[in-house]
């Protein structure tokens, strides 16, 4: 018993941590109706100030002013105001994609503002980290956690207080509902929204400056991690009540403490799980929770029809003249750039193209699951992971050329797409979204770790394939392999488009409810849609894995899986021709930054990101629809000045 | 003759409300029955509980004398239930003709995958001239490729109608078809939904709140109040009837 107390007690201010950040998700999907994911990002970059304040010299409590006091709410002012604003009223994957956005790029502008020193031993906020001030059964209480814990404390009862005797609280309370029914009540909503956001946004300021001397060393990734748990602790309060928020927040701590304290230490399993953990509970709640899955399923908002339609796409609005020129363009384009590629361009090139087509493929996968169904995956890298390792150990092991080693990678990934798609069938949206985002890091965390799939970070070899007289280990000639795979998937992706598969998953994605009441059965076709977009992703994975020579489990990380979203969104996910044109994008952006510009650039990637992001939730069709539109309104010549808002 | 649909003492509770409570009643094939009484009467959760929307907690449901209550909605939309929603339940970003051609090719039942992946996916011609036939019929032709979103509440409705006919039910269950409507509107819609279910010989079920469509449509009406059934036969009849007087049109009419 003491042995678990000794477990269990480090773990609280771990706990209130969570449940500080939890609080913030869920004030903010209450009043704006966005599950706000860049929430760890914040409390990083309040860390961030705090350590930078104080290193040079200021008072402790001089950076606390600055890093959490005004610089917290601020920054969550400014997000509300540019980004989260404009997305309210929009479908889940804006919303989602506008919080992964920041999620990437809050790190990367600290990274371009402060340097990309690692920062170490970030300075305490209140008691000494090094003093023991408690002894309690068995363990010790330091003063980093002993003022986490106080802290907390005093700031859940000042919310419960708030909630229940100020007027603000209430309007906050009201907002749940419908922010235009507030507003329609003579409140200004508006402003009720930016309090929210501050106020959250305070929350997760001081969450990150409290636990940063626990972490050693300030990074981006752990604070991403903590809000996984946060997550976590949301779902436990039904996204609603800030008190089980609190509650499972601290519950979650201690649980997790207990874990990593009862397994055995060194193994896989018990280093892995302690990260994926929050978000096995997270999966848990949201399986067996039903009132959990209907909040999240959708917003309710009475006034919700009051919002202008969207504008059809212009592949619909262009007459069969117009489709026809421009698909023999598209043939014609395709075939220059080919013959280009087998002749003069640079072999170094046709690497780069090449990396291009492959994540094309990709690229593809996640058109078809998010783009035509409507259905949101967050582990899509872990689907190509799957791929990737499936081949290389076929080809390591037994000599398996990868040619046919793609099809197994494919089949492979077609199984874990199934495995996957099973316990999230009666989730949508955010939910699906967040169940996926779990399995991704179970599969990052422990599924890649064993030697016999990934070998972790040390990884394997996967050789280029042979076929006949035909050796691949030209870059030219695995070009060309590339290209025709290229050509299959967008083939079979067009023909699940065009076809009865095709329009029922359109259906799905528009209303599940309808879709069912004709006959379709929403079950077997979210089965089918995760198979054959995880195959897909498989395949691309093989030869991925081939491409370079060889992959680890880094190659595959979570964070991947959301940047792949996040791209593919911004360029447009309701196109093939999308998926080409992300896979372009993000393979230039990524060589061009990282090789052939100074080091301390790097970090543009993610601010196009961030900037990417600004665009895209003001034009959710994506980069791609959008131009295209502006060309086309060009070409008819149609002078009604505002072409695009219409 | 067995009726097309029979539901018995149906009884379905939310925490302590009882939305349902020993509900039965009856629609034969071909005839249009109307289902009426104030908000809040359990008749939406009694379609959700016929469609397979939701479970009851007790009671059953057959359909041409075969129970259906343990089956999922797409299930019984495949033994012939059709139905349109309260709250517009359209497929965003697909046009009305989408809509209908959706359903058409779930009526044949011959779509799958391979097919799709042998190139033999898209919308055939006879399928595209029945999906044109019935939107004629709606009136919806003109708007048949524009953004469902454009659409304005009644025209959604129709589409939601179509789109549940070209199922091909055989009972319709229709959940306020003129909510959102004008009065002219609402006469044209029951014109129309007259000659439709007649010529096509559906049998329907429909929640309305418009007494004037209710009484050119259906032969006769059930009353729902607080989750149980208080009154039935033709709508004068039961009009007439002063527990539903109470319930329906207030104390002091």
């Amino acid at each position: 018993m003491s042995q678990a107390l000794s477990y269990a007690i480090p773990g609280l201010p771990y706990g209130c941590v969570f449940a500080l950040l939890g609080m913030g998700l869920v004030l903010t999907y209450q009043t704006s109706d966005v599950f706000n994911l860049a929430f760890g990002a914040q409390a990083y970059a309040s860390a961030v100030v705090f350590f930078i304040v104080v290193r040079d010299g200021w008072p402790v409590w001089a950076g606390f002013l600055v890093a959490v006091v005004f610089g917290a709410p601020l920054l969550g002012a400014l997000l509300q105001a540019v980004l989260y604003r404009h997305v309210r009223t929009q479908p889940p994957l804006v919303k989602l994609v506008a919080s992964l956005g920041m999620l990437i790029a809050i790190p990367a502008v600290l990274e371009v503002a402060f340097g990309a020193d690692q920062l170490i031993n970030p300075p305490s906020l209140w008691l000494s980290p090094s003093a023991i001030y408690l002894h309690a059964a068995g363990a010790t209480i330091d003063g980093t956690e002993l003022s986490t814990v106080v802290v907390t404390a005093a700031v859940a009862l000042l919310l419960s207080l708030m909630f229940h005797f100020t007027q603000i609280g209430l309007r906050m309370q009201a907002m749940a509902e419908s922010p235009r029914m507030v507003s329609l009540a003579g409140v200004n909503a508006e402003g009720v929204g930016l309090a929210s956001w501050m106020l959250s946004s305070f929350l997760a300021g001081l969450a990150g400056v409290m636990l940063a001397p626990a972490f050693g060393g300030l990074q981006s990734i752990s604070f991403t991690d903590l809000l996984v748990a946060a997550v976590a602790a949301a779902a436990a309060g039904s996204l609603k009540s800030l008190p089980w928020t609190f509650f499972g927040g601290i519950l979650l701590g201690v649980a997790e403490e207990l874990l990593s304290g009862y397994l055995p230490s060194g193994e896989i399993l018990s280093s892995g799980l302690r990260p994926a953990f929050p978000f096995v509970v997270l999966l848990g709640l949201l399986v067996f929770l039903p009132r959990l899955r209907k909040r999240w399923a959708r917003s309710d908002d009475p006034l919700a029809g009051c919002d202008p339609p969207p504008a059809p796409l212009s592949s619909s609005t262009g007459g069969p003249l117009f489709r026809r020129a421009s698909r023999g363009t598209i043939v014609l384009l395709a075939g220059a750039f080919v013959a280009s590629t087998m002749t003069w361009i640079s072999g170094s090139w046709v690497f780069t193209i090449t990396e291009m087509l492959v994540f094309a493929i990709v690229f593809l996968s996640i058109v078809l699951l998010t783009g035509m169904s409507g259905q949101i995956s967050l582990c899509q890298a872990a689907f190509v992971g799957v791929g990737a390792f499936t081949a290389g150990q076929l080809a390591d092991h037994f000599g398996l050329s990868i040619i046919v080693g793609m099809f197994l990678a494919g089949a492979a990934s077609a199984a874990v797409g199934v495995v996957v798609a099973l316990p999230s069938l009666r989730l949508g949206g955010l939910a699906l979204a967040l169940a996926t985002l779990a399995f991704g890091l179970l599969a990052d965390n422990i599924g890649f770790q064993y030697s016999w799939s990934g070998n972790g970070q040390s990884g394997i070899n996967v050789p280029r394939p042979q076929l006949a007289s035909i050796n691949f280990t030209s870059n030219r000639a695995y070009f060309l392999l590339v290209f025709v795979v290229l050509c299959v998937c967008i083939a079979v992706v067009r023909a699940v488009a065009r076809g009865t598969t095709g329009r029922q998953l359109a259906a799905l994605g528009g209303s599940e409810l309808a879709a069912a009441s004709i006959g379709i059965n929403p079950a077997r076709l979210k089965i089918i849609v995760f198979a054959l977009s995880a195959g897909i992703a498989g395949v691309g994975g093989a030869l991925y894995a081939s491409l370079d020579g060889s992959v680890s489990s880094s190659d595959f990380n979570t964070l991947i899986s959301l940047v792949l979203v996040v791209v593919i969104a911004i360029v447009g996910v309701s196109s093939i021709e999308g998926a080409i044109e992300a896979g372009v994008a993000y393979v230039l952006l990524n060589t061009v930054l990282t090789n052939d510009l100074p080091t301390q650039y790097s970090s543009l990637l993610e601010l196009a990101f961030g900037a990417g992001v600004i665009v895209y939730v003001l034009h959710p069709e994506g980069v791609v629809e959008v131009s295209k539109r502006f060309v086309l309104d060009h070409l008819r010549r149609q002078p009604d000045g505002n072409g695009l808002a219409t | 003759m067995t009726a097309l649909l029979e539901v018995r003492n149906l009884r379905k509770r939310f925490g302590g409300i009882r939305a349902l409570d020993d509900v039965s009643l009856e629609v034969r094939a071909n005839e249009a029955v109307g289902l009426i009484g104030p908000n809040g009467a359990g008749k939406t959760t009694l379609f959700d509980c016929i469609s397979g929307v939701q479970r009851a907690d007790r009671g059953r449901v057959d359909l041409a004398g075969e129970r259906i209550d343990d089956l999922g909605v797409y299930r019984r939309a495949r033994l012939g239930i059709g139905r349109t929603f309260q709250r517009l339940e359209l497929f965003s970003a697909m046009t009305a003709r989408e809509h209908m051609l959706v359903a058409e090719r779930e009526r044949r039942g011959d779509g799958s995958l391979l097919k799709d992946l042998l190139w033999k996916g898209a919308p055939r011609r006879d399928e595209i001239a029945r999906v044109d036939e019935l939107l004629d019929e709606l009136g919806l032709e003109e708007l048949a490729d524009a953004p469902i979103e454009s659409l304005s509440l009644g025209q959604g409705r129709l589409v939601e109608l179509g789109r549940a006919l070209m199922r091909g039910p055989r009972l319709l269950l229709l959940d306020e078809p003129s909510s959102g409507l004008d009065s002219l509107e609402s006469a044209r819609l029951a014109a129309l939904l007259r000659d439709i279910c007649e010529r096509r010989q559906i049998a329907t079920l429909v929640v309305e709140h418009d007494l004037e469509l209710v009484h050119s449509l259906a032969q006769r009406v059930y009353v729902m109040d607080f989750g149980s059934i208080i009154g039935a036969g033709t709508l004068e009849d039961v009009l007439g009837e002063s527990s539903v007087r109470r319930a329906y049109l207030g104390d002091e009419v």
